[in-house]
């Protein structure tokens, strides 16, 4: 992990929005860099600018202060090399899952013969097999989710961004997509494997993450930036694991 | 929750079950849960450490014992071998062991077989509604239907066409 090169970074990144009397800085003096590869939580309380994170490293939003370097460039305008896995899924309900999972290969311009190849490859890996025609109102929570989650990778991002992606799933759904999603991350074979990943869960950011950067809110900030030095798949019963929660917690507290 | 399962006994014609009102990621997720927590536990401590109601974690267990995921003695809730396998095993690799499972259940036996005898291999919901009705007289149609569309398209056993209500044999398979 330590000789893989830097993907993107944050350099004094402040974010701050107009309102009718003065302005209010959601995020102030941001600085971090991603290694390729490298899966990272932001975990913080809400109002701690975790989403707003997200939206600057993908281009959408632009930061008022400091800058975003992708590949070593600044980056203006969005950043066609991150996809989003939204809370809410955020698909289209009168269109199937197969035509969900190509929406975002269209607009990239990708001829129809290789789009339906990528279509069926990703709906294959995420394990949606047999459920190319179904509607979203058909599907569970983790099934929209999964469908959700090939529309990102389909587009084969170098960064995958997922904003609270489990925190609308019951217990046990979000269970099995933590596993499933880095049962994925974990295939090298993959071109998708740099995660940036929100979530106000610590114990999901440990489970998951490589490293974890806390913030803290009003306006957000990171108070800490930590490596979860734990194989995988990991054991929340273990006292390591625990410990790693509890200086977390006492960061944001 | 009172009838566990068991063994299916090949002298007799298998009981025909409806099945809960469940998905197949909260399936895996029990199993997953139960791995972790050594394979065994209490299910009402299950039902409130994960927030959900008695109601719900009910079907999931139900939906996983029917697939010889687990078995519940007592109040507890027990992974068996085959859902500690599917617990350790990846994406595809578990959807294929799942799939033997659901392929074991006497109503995908009996639905396989009624589509069989049909043009196309195909039926409308109504008619798949009115066999059920007839396979598992006094017990919900409708909700035993959602769960086979989910559970047969998972498995690719069976496909369902919302738009035309047509449910058929998945050829893909």
């Amino acid at each position: 992990m330590q000789s893989e090169p830097v993907l993107f970074e944050l350099r004094h990144v402040a974010h701050r929005f107009p309102l009718p009397q003065g302005e209010l800085t959601v995020l102030k003096d941001i600085c971090f860099s991603a290694k390729e590869g490298e899966f990272i939580a932001i975990v913080g309380p809400s109002g701690a600018g975790k989403s707003t994170i997200l939206r600057l490293i993908s281009g959408l939003i632009h930061p008022t202060e400091g800058m975003i370097l992708f590949k070593g460039q600044p980056l203006s305008g969005i950043n066609l090399e991150t996809a989003l896995v939204f809370q809410n899924f955020a698909l289209l309900p009168w269109l199937t899952v197969a035509e969900n999972v190509e929406l975002g290969l269209e607009a990239r311009g990708m001829d129809i013969a290789m789009r339906r190849r990528k279509v069926a490859f990703y709906i294959d890996k995420v394990g949606l097999d047999g459920y190319e025609e179904a509607y979203p109102r058909e599907l569970s929570g983790g099934m929209k989710q999964r469908v959700g989650l090939a529309r990102a990778l389909a587009v084969e991002p170098e960064i995958l961004l997922m904003d609270e992606p489990f925190s609308s799933l019951d217990a046990l759904t979000s269970i099995n997509l933590r596993d499933e999603l880095l049962d994925i991350w974990s295939d090298r074979d993959f071109p998708v494997n740099t995660v940036v990943m929100v979530t106000h869960m610590i114990e999901e950011a440990i489970e998951l993450a490589d490293r974890v950067l806390v913030l803290s809110s009003r306006p957000g900030h990171i108070v800490g930036d930590m490596l979860i030095d734990l194989p995988r798949p990991r054991d929340k019963r273990e006292k390591v694991f625990s410990e790693y929660v509890d200086k977390i917690f006492s960061l944001i507290a | 929750m009172n009838t566990p399962i068991g063994p299916i006994n090949p002298g007799h014609p298998p009981e025909i079950q409806a099945l809960p009102q469940t998905g197949i990621s909260e399936i895996l997720g029990l199993v997953e849960l139960l791995k972790s927590k050594g394979g065994k536990e209490d299910i009402y401590k299950l039902a409130a450490e994960l927030k959900m109601e008695l109601g719900d974690t009910l079907a999931v267990i139900r939906g996983a014992e029917l697939l010889g995921l687990v078995h519940t003695p007592g109040g507890d809730v027990v992974i068996e071998p085959i859902g500690e396998k599917i617990s350790r095993s990846r994406i595809n690799a578990r959807k294929n062991l799942l799939r033997e499972q659901i392929e074991k259940l006497p109503v995908f036996h009996a639905l396989i077989s009624f589509l069989k005898e049909k043009d196309d291999h195909q039926a409308t919901r109504d008619q798949l509604l009115e066999k059920l009705a007839e396979l598992i007289p006094n017990e919900n149609s409708e909700q035993t239907f959602t769960t086979l569309v989910t559970w047969g398209r998972y498995a690719e056993l069976f496909g369902y066409n919302d738009d035309s209500q047509t449910f058929y044999l998945d050829s893909g398979k």
